[in-house]
């Protein structure tokens, strides 16, 4: 994500849209520190992701250029900044807001939309072979059991998850 | 008293007033209410021909109760309730009133209507004037002495002053030497010159004759004459009132005669018990007879009593030429008794090992600006070097991390505001005294804010010290080399950077001194949310608590660089000898006052009272009543709004005044519009009415004005008596909720508003009849909008049915 000459900074708008989501609200306590980027794993292999870049451009209200970026994709949900954060900014959670915006306005990376489909198939991201079933027994644990995808669908469902995974499919 | 001859004054104020109000017709109504045997109509009474007129009639006997209407109460009533009194009555039979600001600008354009609201508001005055009575006013002796918690720069300084003034001062230090964290600090900034300095501050007396007046170490704290300085001494209990409080001190014994040493240093030789040395941030050792460092106070050696072997050793017994060794001394307990109380307890380090992932505590590179700064002191253990704690070399590249535990919602949310400059101060120090060395300073802002305080950042850049914008996340280190790497992201750059170190120092946040809580505990004084002394009032007040007698100054009350410590310090002195000076505290009683009868056994008083004025009394076997002490109350009525059982009501606010003035302002409408009562606290509220009436803000005339102390002192069935007596809507006027100058008496009506409006629905009354409103002085506009708001949406919901009561 690159500063472009269009920077939007006024309005609160999309700062909005994240902080009156559940994860999101603490975004605006943020003050740039960077603490998260030095604690986080990805930032260190690659410099497509920034958390504290993501939370800077959101409170600038570059909305666009944060959807439709790769760069909130990449959190691997390890939770190394969130504990660390001086200011109690639960980051891990507020990307997950900001992916949400980004999954209904139907930016997401179709690795992600592969995911989304195979859950709502079967119940799991991962197909499981029947290699992974005979290594399972080998090492003593038990075998898989069914998911149980029909509930799961509901839930999905209920949220509207289906709907919006349909419509992202379809474009 | 006999009969009730209430005289009546009134300001036209220049005949400006009666361009808007029918005088004549208010005369002719007054002269009709009962009781009333004398009006006077004038052009002002708080001076002059006016004033005299009523201190004449005072003093003829005409009348024993005064009712003046004037303009600009705040002001003006002072002047009439002292002439009044010198006149020979009793002060609180006055009642003065503001025809000015709260009838005749705001209500210009309907003058009718105003003389009728003027008319309902003297009737108002007349009849609760009736019901005054005579309030004393009782005298308390304040004792010329004080008493200061906490030897280091504040109190030495603030101790220093009273001692000058006259006052007798004692001085109490927990430690066994004065100087407090100032004084291990090196050196200080803006001044660059030595801490050591204000170890032992001078008098001012003192040093215009025979020393420098900046470097102060060789003239004498101990030289100035009423100053008692007790170290090693704690405060262990406090009783009593303002200006005569009772101290308990414990004295913990030093072992060593301060009157007999001479400091040859023979017994710390011989002694053969060697611990770390706390004062040196354990950087070096000492024995258990030791000094901090060479040029303390008092000039003697102290025994640590947790590790000296006593008479099992007793070597430097032998050696001490001078028999200053007592090793028979015991804990004492001290009697104080002072007027005053002054707290200068500071501040200290934060524990920088809760932080796990810098390692401090663990890994011995890793040190605390404090303790650098023991290693930059010549005096300090390493004497003036700068090395490398896990092996004495020299440290050459130096890594420093800011706000270490502060601006962290996890551990202290506050900035502590001196830690970039200390950082500052020690980067420069160790690169002039080792240009090569390599020196990188993380910050996540860089706060200068004080004179000349921008020029050291300014010349830290100059001196190549780098800047790093961005918070480590972790220090790790290397087990081959030791070597310390700083994990650190310059945001700048958007770069993850891995510093390299030989050391790192952390700039911890400064936290209360250890013991506040409990000294807040004995003091009766609160802390504020971040932990430290909360003051009386940030702006005008910053050394007052709310308890007169006590003040607070220096680190005691936030983190302060050293100018800022002086100049708190010697603020606190001139408050506390304002107070110590006169001898006495005179206080009116317009106080609570408990009716023993009614008063039965809860807590509910006591609990609430926001300056601890209230206790319990045993008066017969298990029975126990509420007894308000007479010079800590400060008349605000909070009791009296939590009381269940009405048992306690203020001396110049009795129901039943209150009741009167609440019918008296009901009695007359004269306007179209529904009433509404204004029910407005004494402070911020009237104050706000005061300021719309200033700017002539216009709003109807149906909204009458009564004043209280303080909203706390409402009653949820006053709201309905307002109901009762005619009022179609009642607004309470209140300070900000976090505003209140009574501390919690806002947050309490606003509960018993909240509370009534339900019972109201119950009813089957509109609750938004009843609102409560919050302002300031200078938002006369929010009460403009109020009164309009109130007043139409009573419009909107037609004339209020009460159930007729049989």
């Amino acid at each position: 994500m690159e500063y472009g000459k269009e920077q939007k900074t006024t309005g609160s708008e999309f700062s909005n849209a994240i902080t009156s989501r559940l994860g999101g609200e603490t975004l605006t306590r943020c003050y740039q520190c960077g603490t998260c980027v030095s604690s986080c794993p990805v930032a260190r292999l690659t410099d497509e992701f920034n958390p504290r870049e993501i939370i800077k451009l959101s409170l600038l209200e570059e909305s666009a250029r944060v959807l439709s970026s790769d760069s909130i994709w990449l959190c691997c949900s390890c939770y190394s900044c969130q504990e660390r954060c001086p200011q109690k900014v639960e980051i891990a959670d507020v990307i997950y807001a900001i992916r949400n915006i980004a999954f209904e306005k139907g930016y997401i990376p179709n690795i992600y939309s592969e995911f989304a489909s195979a859950i709502l198939d079967d119940g799991r991201i991962v197909n499981i072979s029947k290699f992974m079933e005979q290594k399972r027994s080998t090492i003593g644990l038990p075998p898989l059991t069914p998911t149980g995808v029909d509930a799961l669908r509901k839930i999905l469902s209920a949220t509207g998850f289906d709907k919006l995974q349909k419509e992202v499919e379809e474009a | 008293m006999d009969e009730v001859k209430v005289g009546v004054f009134l300001s036209d104020c220049g005949k400006q007033l009666s361009e808007i109000l029918d005088f004549d017709t208010l005369i002719d109504y007054v002269k009709k209410i009962a009781g009333v045997s004398f009006i006077v109509r004038s052009s002002e009474f708080w001076r002059g021909k006016g004033l005299q007129s009523i201190v004449d009639a005072v003093r003829d006997g005409k009348i024993n109760r005064v009712v003046v209407a004037e303009s600009l109460v705040k002001l003006s009533d002072v002047k009439i309730v002292e002439a009044v009194e010198k006149a020979g009555i009793n002060p609180y039979l006055v009642e003065v009133i503001n025809l000015e600001e709260h009838c005749g600008w705001p209500h210009r354009n309907t003058p009718s209507e105003a003389t009728e609201k003027a008319k309902a508001m003297l009737f108002a005055a007349v009849e609760r004037a009736k019901l005054l009575e005579p309030i004393e006013k009782l005298e308390f002796p304040v004792l010329k002495s004080t008493l200061v918690i906490g030897g280091g720069i504040a109190g030495m300084q603030v101790a220093e002053d009273l001692a000058d003034l006259g006052f007798k001062v004692h001085l109490v230090e927990r430690a066994p030497f004065l100087g407090g964290l100032a004084a291990r600090a090196g050196r200080f900034f803006p001044t660059d010159d030595c801490a050591i300095c204000i170890q032992s501050p001078a008098s001012d007396v003192k040093t215009i004759t025979h020393t420098s007046r900046k470097c102060v170490y060789r003239s004498g704290l101990s030289e100035i004459p009423n100053l008692e300085i007790l170290t090693n001494s704690k405060i262990i209990g406090v009783e009593g009132v303002p200006g005569n409080y009772k101290v308990t001190i414990e004295k913990k014994p030093r072992y060593v005669n301060e009157m007999k040493c001479v400091l040859c240093d023979k017994c710390t030789a011989v002694c053969p018990v060697e611990v770390p040395d706390e004062y040196n941030a354990k950087l070096n050792t000492r024995k258990a007879i030791y000094m901090n460092i060479p040029n303390v106070y008092p000039p003697a050696y102290v025994i640590d009593e947790n590790i000296c072997k006593f008479h099992d050793c007793a070597k430097c017994v032998e050696v001490c030429p001078t028999n200053a060794i007592e090793l028979n001394q015991e804990t004492e307990q001290l009697k104080l008794d002072v007027g005053a109380i002054i707290v200068s307890t500071g501040f200290e380090e934060f524990d920088a090992s809760v932080i796990k992932e810098y390692h401090y505590g663990d890994y011995p590179d890793v040190i605390t600006n404090l303790e650098l700064a023991r290693m930059i002191d010549g005096f300090g253990p390493t004497a003036g070097k700068i090395v490398k704690p896990s092996n004495g070399k020299p440290a050459k590249k130096i890594v420093m991390i800011q706000c270490v535990g502060s601006r962290d919602r996890r551990w202290n949310p506050y900035c502590s505001s001196i830690c970039c400059m200390i950082s500052l101060k020690h980067a420069m120090l160790m690169k002039s005294a080792h240009p090569d060395a390599d020196i990188a300073i993380c910050y996540i802002d860089i706060r200068t804010t004080g004179r000349e305080h921008e020029y050291y950042y300014e010349q830290a850049r100059e001196m190549g010290i780098k800047f790093v914008k961005g918070r480590p996340t972790e220090i790790s280190r290397d087990p081959e080399t030791n070597r310390l790497i700083v994990d650190v992201e310059d945001a700048l750059l958007k770069k993850i950077l891995e510093l390299e170190a030989d050391m790192v120092v952390l700039a911890p946040a400064m936290i209360p001194a250890e013991g506040t809580k409990e000294l807040a505990e004995i003091l009766g004084i609160e802390l504020c949310e971040d932990g430290f002394f909360k003051e009386y009032n940030a702006k005008l007040r910053p050394t007052e608590t709310k308890l007169r007698g006590i003040y607070l100054c220096g680190g005691a009350t936030f983190p302060k660089d050293a100018p800022t410590s002086s100049l708190h310090a010697h603020s606190a002195a001139v408050k506390a000898a304002k107070f110590l000076t006169t001898g006495k505290i005179i206080k009116d009683q317009r106080t609570a006052v408990v009716n023993e009868d009614y008063c039965g056994d809860c807590e509910f008083c006591p609990v609430t009272c926001p300056y601890g004025a209230i206790s319990l009394e045993e008066i017969s076997e298990g029975h126990f009543v509420a007894k308000v002490s007479d010079i800590l109350c400060e008349g605000c009525g909070i009791c009296v709004g939590t009381c269940p059982l009405n048992a306690i009501e203020l001396r110049h606010s009795r129901p039943d005044q209150m009741r009167a003035q609440m019918r008296g302002l009901m009695s007359v409408n004269g306007t179209s519009k529904p009433l509404v009562l204004a029910i407005c606290c004494s402070e911020c509220g009237h104050a706000a009415v005061d300021s719309s009436g200033m700017a002539m803000m216009q709003y109807p005339a149906n909204v009458r004005i009564m004043k209280v102390p303080c909203t706390g002192i409402l009653q949820v069935h006053q709201f309905f008596e307002a109901f009762k007596t005619g009022a179609e809507g009642v607004m309470i006027v209140g300070c900000k909720s976090d505003g209140c100058h009574y501390e919690v008496g806002v947050q309490k009506a606003e509960k018993k508003v909240e509370l009534t409006r339900m019972l109201l629905k119950e009813y089957g009354i509109a609750p938004e009849r009843l609102e409560m409103f919050n302002m300031v002085f200078i938002e006369g506009n929010k009460f403009v909008e109020a009164a309009q708001t109130m007043t139409e949406r009573l419009e909107k919901l037609g004339p209020l049915q009460l159930m007729s009561v049989s």
